[in-house]
């Protein structure tokens, strides 16, 4: 009880001390919280979706998925005599056909996509009551007739629309216009998708090409039969096994696992970044408990003295670990589900609506999040705890003064050394590694040994580093720097534990920056080496949606082109003369392919594989299958029939662009597949005719203006493209990090603010004989800025280190040069001194505070 | 004592006025109203420039505050102190410091070093933080005069208390300030470390003309001094020159049996 007590005091009495390490497990408790209060709120709203627009069971052609808009760009249909012929089966109190389609685009007369663009899709519907279920008419009334569009009411709101403006709508089937007739309210969340309806007729015949078709059967269930009979029976009445039938329950569940699999990579990615968090949080709560254990060495002397024994001195230290835990994971998990609502706004902002009334906290989210903080924190002050037991009752007799660490020992080194080379090791055979999978599991031993040794090694290293450094930066400092060195040298083990915090998330964005500056530079070597093209078409992002033909002709029209190549995948099982059978994507282009982009072949010539019923395969397949130039290769086309296909060209593996394709010339491929079934080109590249380039490039972008779901880009705007794109990718990985560098930052801010207090006499003498404030602070400023250059060498160093290493792995993939950032890498560099500098801000001003007299009598 | 002789001082800056420091009227109290103390009362009192001055007192006979007053590390409530013709009183901080760091030596009864830097680094510490360059020749000599040679490399934890405090004599001495404050600068030491500390500030008062003023409750320490204040009561009751430690030791006895009869 008396343990509790002196703990509890502890804890009270030194609650200042203790803040930063709370934010810590705050924060790191915050963002788990929030992740799960998140994702949780996002499954609670697809599910409240799902359910209340699916039917009983709904009827829909087999192979049709509506979460994946069909390739062709023409939905499948069914036709409109099964509706009355489901109507016959038991059970079934009402069928009725529907008309849904993904693969649409919506503009507005300023030629502005209505769509979403976070990737939530455009769905164009045909009006029935039934819609009524969910969406009620806000304003004006439904659609009538073929010049008619409702439209929803959050995408009205986003674009301004309002009754009686023109939408173009732009399908395969071609393109039409209607004037809005009303605007609809979900009486559910949606979280972004762009809705419009049709009546009927036109939904049928503008979407579908033809009346007396429909997409789907919707079948309501007469009471007292279940969802699962009536589906059974339907099946029966309409040729068992040749469509597909889904139960409410089973459409909510596959648009779930949709839906959830895309959450669920990213609750584990921001997990993943909660546990960098927790990871540094570690190393300042380790450290908070050191210096805490330290400065009491004199009372827990005396506590030893009287009688206390180790256990009962090491549990009164882990007790307060333990009340700081439950503090901070409290605190913790009221942030996180705040973190979440504020995490819902952002999204709203971005053009994802998700409602609060929907805000799901499971009751494991709490739970979780607060064992995690209780259990970190508890480890964490474990071996201080253990130093703490381990305190002599003679320290309460010494004259404690400021105490310092025993030189690091041996073992130490010795131990940090063999992990260290051990991870050097795992990291120069994933380097080496000429499988993929073996290389991956070696970059991730050699990163987690490497890791994990420079934290072990990291107060050894401190000595010799911050030598190095202090003789760089803080030479002109003179006998201020000299002091603040000496500070920062004094206790290798904090330096050590303070600069590996921050080593932690600078590694990784090191890591990061070079992956993501190789793959920009090799994509630009690559594209640079093989392609002849100028001008690439492909979606504008968001939505995935084809290339309808009436864009694709309004490329071809553009002036001073020399030709404009479609590319196509479609997908085929091909059987080999040995025998053996394998589904491959086919890369169906026209025969100007081969100027577009420059393979390099192994046999017979790239042209020669779009000659009539030829093919050209890949090094790899050839050699597994046996397959050489002259080889029969039956070719069974999805949606077409077989072809017996010769393969007149094999390509080589070298370089990673088209890296394995199969070639089939769009001629073949119409042979066997149906027009209808064709699918349509996911890019177009281009060729302009000589000198004509600048030209040609600004007229097809007048030209695709009408088509805003696509954008032409010529090779440097594409290069620029790609650049962006990745650079947006790190900088959201950078945010993400940011937690983990914010939690390094506070442990920066922590060692500085209890070293002061633990420092005053010295600080108090160093006044008397003439230190003058100014000189004090900037003596705190530099030994923080020291600290944090520390962690930012190594944490750059090793993060290089794994990013090289990344790099030559991937370089299997077609990752072949290394760029590293150098600008970004320097930038870090120089943006952790400012770091140290503001970590330091407020421990230097209460350093310079502190009355001279005071410090020199505290004990 | 309080002719103002213009005596050249030894090893002569010359045209300096023969009182290093002087306090007038002055008082520290602390809180206000019932709470009220007051730990100087209303002090008079000249350190004469080249003498070993000692303060002497019971406990909370406010020597300590009035060496903290006259050394600038305490701010008064009334009165003024000059160092030699700098009124010290109303300076702020930063003027302070710098009177403490290029004019005044301090030595306290413990932690006087900083442990991260070595024996040398400590004694020229004053120096660097003004960044000056310390005077060669006179640094030797201090510290050949404390008897550190051997040991300039050494960091405190590896020096005995005796050492550390002639480090401490030593990092005083090397910036030739005006005057050196000593506040119990052997309180903490054996008799034997003690006497050579004391044998220290004595030589370099005789030797190098250094004024210092001491704090201690120690007749033996304050038999080293050219002069002696007792102070009881924040008041300063009595002075005397060139004691014997039994002469102070009486005048201490006598001083107790006057408190405890009054």
């Amino acid at each position: 009880m008396t343990v509790l007590k002196t703990s509890m005091r502890n804890f009270l009495a030194h609650k200042g001390r203790m803040a930063l390490s709370a934010i810590a497990v705050l924060l790191s408790v915050a963002f788990v919280c929030g992740t799960l209060v998140f994702t949780d709120t996002m499954n609670t709203t697809f599910d409240k979706l799902f359910a209340s627009t699916a039917a009983d069971v709904t009827v829909s052609p087999k192979g049709s998925d509506p979460g994946d808009p069909s390739k062709t760009g023409r939905p499948e249909t069914l036709p409109a005599a099964l509706v009355a012929k489901a109507a016959g089966a038991q059970g079934v109190e009402q069928a009725a056909g529907s008309v849904v389609s993904t693969s649409v685009t919506v503009v507005n007369a300023g030629n502005e996509n209505m769509g979403s663009s976070t990737g939530a899709p455009t769905i164009a519907v045909g009006w029935s009551d039934r819609e009524l279920k969910t969406m009620a008419i806000a304003s004006g009334h439904a659609p009538r007739g073929p010049t008619e569009v409702m439209v929803d009411a959050d995408t009205a709101g986003k674009h301004h629309l309002k009754i009686g403006d023109e939408l173009r709508t732009i399908a395969v089937t071609g393109d039409f216009r209607a004037r809005i007739s009303g605007i609809a309210d979900f009486k559910v969340t949606n979280p972004g998708a762009t809705i419009v309806y049709f009546d009927m007729p036109t939904a049928q015949r503008e979407l579908l090409g033809t009346t007396g078709v429909f997409t789907n059967i919707d079948i309501t269930a007469k009471p007292g039969f279940t969802d699962d009979q009536v589906k059974r029976n339907v099946d029966t009445a309409l040729g068992a096994g040749t469509l597909k039938l889904q139960t409410a329950k089973e459409a909510a569940d596959s648009g779930r696992e949709d839906i959830g699999a895309f959450l669920d990579v990213m609750k584990y990615a921001m997990l993943g970044f909660a546990g960098i968090a927790f990871l540094v949080g570690i190393f300042l709560i380790f450290n908070t408990f050191s210096m805490l254990v330290a400065q009491r060495t004199r009372e827990i002397g005396l506590m030893r003295a009287i009688g206390a024994d180790r256990k009962q001195v090491n549990r009164s230290v882990l007790v307060e670990a333990f009340l700081l835990g439950v503090v901070g994971s409290l605190l913790g998990v009221g942030a996180g589900v705040g973190l979440a609502v504020g995490l819902m706004k952002l999204m709203g902002q971005m053009g994802m609506n998700l409602s609060t009334d929907d805000l799901t906290v499971l009751w494991t989210t709490p739970v979780v999040g607060i064992v995690l903080g209780v259990v970190v924190t508890v480890v964490s002050a474990y071996i201080p705890a253990r130093r703490a037991g381990k305190v002599s009752p003679m320290a309460a007799l010494r004259d404690a003064g400021t105490p310092a660490d025993r030189k690091a020992g041996w073992l130490r080194g010795g131990l940090g050394a063999v992990l260290t080379a051990a991870g050097g090791g795992a990291l120069l055979l994933a380097g080496q590694a000429d499988k993929a999978a073996e290389g991956s599991l070696w970059l991730g031993l050699g990163i987690v040994l490497s890791l994990i040794g420079f934290i072990v090694i990291g107060p050894l290293l401190a000595g010799a580093v911050v030598k190095v450094l202090s003789g760089v930066v803080l030479r002109p400092f003179g006998a201020v720097g000299r002091l603040a060195e000496r500070n920062a040298l004094r206790n290798p083990r904090r330096t050590g534990a303070t600069g590996a915090a921050l080593m932690i998330g600078l590694a990784l964005v090191a890591c990061l920056s070079v992956v993501g500056s190789s793959m920009v530079a090799s994509a630009t070597a690559e594209l640079d080496r093989s392609v002849g093209a100028d001008f690439i078409v492909q979606p504008a992002g968001g939505a995935p949606v084809p290339l309808v033909p009436q864009a694709q002709q309004a490329v071809q029209k553009t002036a001073g082109l020399d030709h404009v190549t479609a590319y196509r995948i479609v997908e085929a099982k091909l059987t080999t003369p040995d025998g053996r059978t394998s589904g491959e994507s086919l890369s169906v282009t026209d025969p100007t392919y081969p100027q577009d982009v420059r393979r390099k072949m192994v046999a017979g010539e790239h042209a020669a594989a779009y000659g009539k019923d030829a093919m050209a395969v890949g090094e790899g397949f050839a050699k597994e299958h046996g397959v050489k130039v002259g080889s029969p290769v039956k070719v069974a086309f999805q949606d077409g029939r077989t072809a017996s296909l010769k393969v007149t060209a094999i390509t080589s593996d070298e370089g990673s662009l088209d890296k394995g394709a199969i070639y089939v010339s769009t001629a073949t491929a119409r042979q066997y597949v149906p027009a209808d079934k064709l699918p349509a080109p996911f890019m177009l590249l281009a060729k302009a005719e000589d000198g004509r380039a600048d030209a040609a490039y600004a007229e097809m972008k007048t030209a695709l203006a009408k088509y805003p779901q696509y954008k032409a880009l010529n090779q440097a705007d594409y290069k620029q493209t790609l650049k962006d794109q990745v650079g947006q990718l790190l900088n959201m990985v950078y945010g993400l990090l940011a937690l983990a560098i914010i939690v390094a930052v506070l442990g920066v801010v922590n060692t500085l603010a209890l070293s002061v207090v633990e420092r005053t006499r010295e600080i108090g003498l160093m006044r008397a004989i003439g230190l003058s404030r100014r000189q004090l602070r900037r003596m705190i400023r530099l030994e923080s800025v020291v600290i944090a250059l520390f962690g930012a060498l190594l944490g750059l160093g090793l993060g290089m280190g794994w990013g090289a290493t990344a790099q030559k792995l991937l370089a299997l993939e077609g990752l072949n040069v290394l760029e590293i950032p150098w600008g970004t890498i320097l930038t870090v560099f120089v943006g952790s001194a400012f770091v140290g500098l503001f970590a330091a801000l407020v421990p230097a001003f209460r350093a310079g505070r502190m009355n001279v007299l005071n410090a020199i009598a505290s004990e | 004592m309080t002719t103002a002789v213009t005596i050249p001082r030894h090893g002569g800056t010359g045209g300096r006025t023969a009182v290093a420091a002087r306090a007038r009227q002055v008082v520290k109290a602390y809180g206000t109203g019932e709470t009220r103390v007051v730990a100087l009362d209303h002090v008079d009192v000249d350190i004469m420039r080249g003498q070993f001055t000692a303060i002497m007192g019971p406990s909370g006979s406010g020597k300590s505050t009035l060496m903290h007053c006259l050394a600038g590390l305490d701010t008064v409530t009334g009165g003024q102190i000059h160092i030699d013709d700098t009124e010290i009183t109303g300076l702020k901080d930063k003027k302070l410091t710098q009177l403490r760091r290029d004019r005044i030596g301090f030595i306290f009864q413990a932690f006087n070093l900083l442990p991260t830097l070595n024996a040398l680094e400590n004694i020229t510490l004053p120096m660097d933080i003004a960044g000056r360059r310390p005077d060669r020749e006179w640094l030797d000599r201090v510290v050949e005069t404390v008897g550190l040679a051997g040991r300039l490399k050494h960091r405190p934890t590896q020096l005995s208390g005796g050492q550390q405090q002639r480090v401490a004599v030593a990092r005083a001495l090397a910036a030739r300030p005006e005057i050196i404050f000593g506040d119990e600068p052997t309180g903490n030491l054996d008799s034997r470390a003690g006497a050579e500390v004391l044998g220290f500030l004595r030589r370099s008062v005789d030797e190098l003309g250094q004024t210092i003023v001491m704090v201690t409750h120690d007749p033996v320490a304050a038999s080293y001094a050219d002069r002696v204040l007792y102070l009881a009561d924040g008041r300063i009751v009595d002075e005397m020159f060139n004691p014997t430690a039994d002469q102070v030791l009486d005048r201490m006895k006598d001083f107790d049996a006057r408190g405890r009869t009054s």
